[in-house]
């Protein structure tokens, strides 16, 4: 559903991924990882037409480059950390906006019955149902990561984008909303691909890794395959089998 | 949320009302509707009502204070697209160079007496216009050069770079022909005494096709406040409708100061004052700041002309003076609240 071929992204001219080449198969959720600086970002904005690119990218046999920004956010959404300030909207109307290319946009743009019932069965999906006429300048930001989510899921992508959707969750959250984005992904022809810093999580929502380091892919494929330690200790440059296998030691011992 | 707005209808009519009402001759309410009913549907007129008060009234009161509705709602339909579009709670038409370009365009007609064929008097308000609008789009083009994804900093930063930069031409040539000075100051300070129906028949159409214009993209609005990227990947076509949306808040703003001279303020303090009451949706922000800055600018020029009566004092000062505090005590009262 999604094909790179030698992509290359970057800032101000200057690439700092390039050589990028995978594909994206329905069904899959694929984990991107990697050391600080290495990308991942990067590829997730060029992936989500954010950023220009250089190289092939083809989204459902039709190249990107192109395309226009609607098509684009029709079929690709994105979940990003939070950052910044907000305008005092509601819970509710921060999810509707996810259904903007459902609805169409302008003065007669109301929402259907049916996007409403999709915009209530989102926010219910996050466990935020009792918070829906709640301005989302009054969550924490673990409820205003689970709004954005609601959004996103709202949107009805075919290949949604998580950069580091997990931050500001605490533990039951970061679980339940990777189980459900996993879920998600293995019906109706869709896919996930997750960036996420967290390693123990990171095997938990891709049933695939890429593995990037210095702007190009270090490797990729089934996560049971390729993530060795050697491997990892490559990538990050620390024993970070032996670290887990420390912290699991530690966790046995209180246990 | 209904009742909310109910309320602020009612109370711009009620700051019509006392803007009409209140002067050196106080005409009583019922006799404000009489004359009005006069003048519209050729309803009797009762009797006691004097042909001066009349006169008063329907020339000279009524336009003024309808045109200070128009204005201060144009001004804030303006501030609350530039705040949403650029993600600053301080952003504003003037931010990005529309009141330095005006006040180029006016000093030019000013100092040269220039007056163009065909539209005689309103020469100064469409020249000021003209320079307003024109200077806007120069800032966002040379923006869009520097940086092809437009982003709200470049945008800001290149307005200001644009807008101190005719300041400073329109300064060194108000300074180099003193005879005309002070009718330049006087038209940078803002004022709306001797309006008549003219400004308000041209102001009015303006005002509701543009306020419509901007409430056809509230939904992109109210994206565009989540930030760039996220607009991006909700589906927002950014940089044509940030384009769009810029351009029609600097022609609002424009087309605003182009009759009345420069009044600030307004365009900050009620987007904001209707944000904090009404919530952000754009689809009940942008008409409710028409209603809320029209009725605001009413009672600030109500003030400016008679608390030193005879004299009258500039409508811009005055906008300041009573909006800054009401602004901290609506934004401070219900952030205590919240606590």
């Amino acid at each position: 559903m999604l094909t790179l071929s030698g992509v290359s992204a970057g800032y101000g001219g200057v690439d700092v991924i390039s050589g990028i080449s995978f594909s994206l198969m329905p069904g899959e959720s694929l984990t991107v990882i990697g050391p600080n600086g290495c990308g991942k970002t990067t590829l997730l904005k060029a992936i989500a037409g954010i950023l220009p690119h250089g190289g092939a990218m083809e989204l459902g046999g039709r190249p990107m480059r192109g395309m226009r920004h609607r098509e684009v956010a029709k079929k690709i959404a994105m979940l990003s950390q939070i950052s910044g300030t907000y305008f005092s909207y509601s819970v509710y109307e921060t999810v509707m906006m996810g259904r903007y290319l459902h609805t169409g946009g302008g003065l007669l743009g109301l929402p259907s019955k049916a996007d409403k019932a999709c915009v209530l069965g989102c926010i219910e999906t996050v466990g935020l149902a009792d918070e829906a006429d709640r301005p989302i300048t009054t969550l924490s930001g673990g409820q205003l990561q689970r709004v954005f989510l609601a959004r996103t899921l709202a949107q009805d992508p075919e290949i949604i984008l998580l950069d580091e959707p997990t931050n500001h969750l605490d533990l039951k959250y970061q679980i339940e909303i990777l189980d459900h984005l996993r879920r998600w992904s293995s019906v109706g022809g869709r896919a996930v691909v997750g960036v996420l810093h967290d390693l123990s999580l990171a095997l938990r929502l891709g049933d695939s890794a890429l593995v990037m380091k210095g702007g190009r892919i270090l490797a990729h494929g089934a996560t049971g395959e390729v993530l060795t330690g050697a491997l990892l200790e490559e990538t990050y440059g620390v024993d970070v089998a032996g670290h887990m296998r420390e912290s699991l030691h530690i966790w046995d011992s209180i246990t | 949320m209904k009742t909310k707005v109910i309320v602020a209808a009612s109370a711009a009519l009620a700051a019509l009302m006392l803007g009409v009402a209140i002067g050196s001759v106080g005409i009583a309410p019922g006799d404000v509707l009489r004359i009005i009913g006069h003048k519209v549907f050729g309803m009797g007129l009762a009797e006691g009502i004097k042909p001066t008060t009349v006169t008063i009234l329907w020339n000279l009161r009524l336009p003024r204070a309808l045109l200070a509705f128009i204005a201060g709602g144009a001004l804030s339909v303006s501030g609350a697209v530039m705040q949403s579009v650029l993600r600053n709670p301080l952003a504003s038409s003037y931010t990005i160079g529309v009141s330095s370009g005006a006040s180029f365009g006016a000093c030019l007609v000013i100092l040269y007496g220039v007056t163009i064929p065909l539209i005689g008097s309103l020469t100064l308000p469409l020249v000021g216009f003209a320079f307003g609008l024109g200077t806007i789009v120069l800032a966002i083009s040379f923006a869009s050069r520097l940086d092809r994804n437009m982003e709200n900093n470049t945008i800001i930063l290149v307005g200001m770079v644009f807008s101190l930069f005719v300041n400073a031409v329109t300064t060194l040539m108000s300074a180099l022909s003193k005879e005309h000075m002070q009718r330049l100051i006087y038209w940078q300070m803002g004022s709306f005494s001797m309006k008549d129906w003219q400004a308000v028949y041209t102001l009015a159409p303006i005002l509701a096709v543009g306020a419509a214009f901007v409430l056809y993209f509230n939904r992109e609005l109210d994206m565009m406040t989540f930030g760039e990227e996220q607009a991006k990947t909700m589906g927002v076509d950014l940089k044509r409708v940030k384009w769009t949306l810029l351009i029609a808040a600097a022609a609002i703003t424009g087309s605003a100061i182009a009759f009345v001279g420069i009044i600030g303020f307004v365009d900050l303090v009620a987007p904001h004052i209707v944000r904090k009451v009404f919530g952000s949706s754009h689809r009940v922000v942008i008409p409710v700041s028409v209603l809320v800055g029209g009725a605001f600018m009413v009672v600030c020029d109500l003030v400016a002309r008679t608390v030193a009566s005879p004299s009258e004092l500039p409508v811009g000062a005055v906008t300041a003076l009573v909006g800054a505090p009401f602004f901290a005590y609506v934004y401070f009262s219900r952030r205590a609240r919240r606590c």
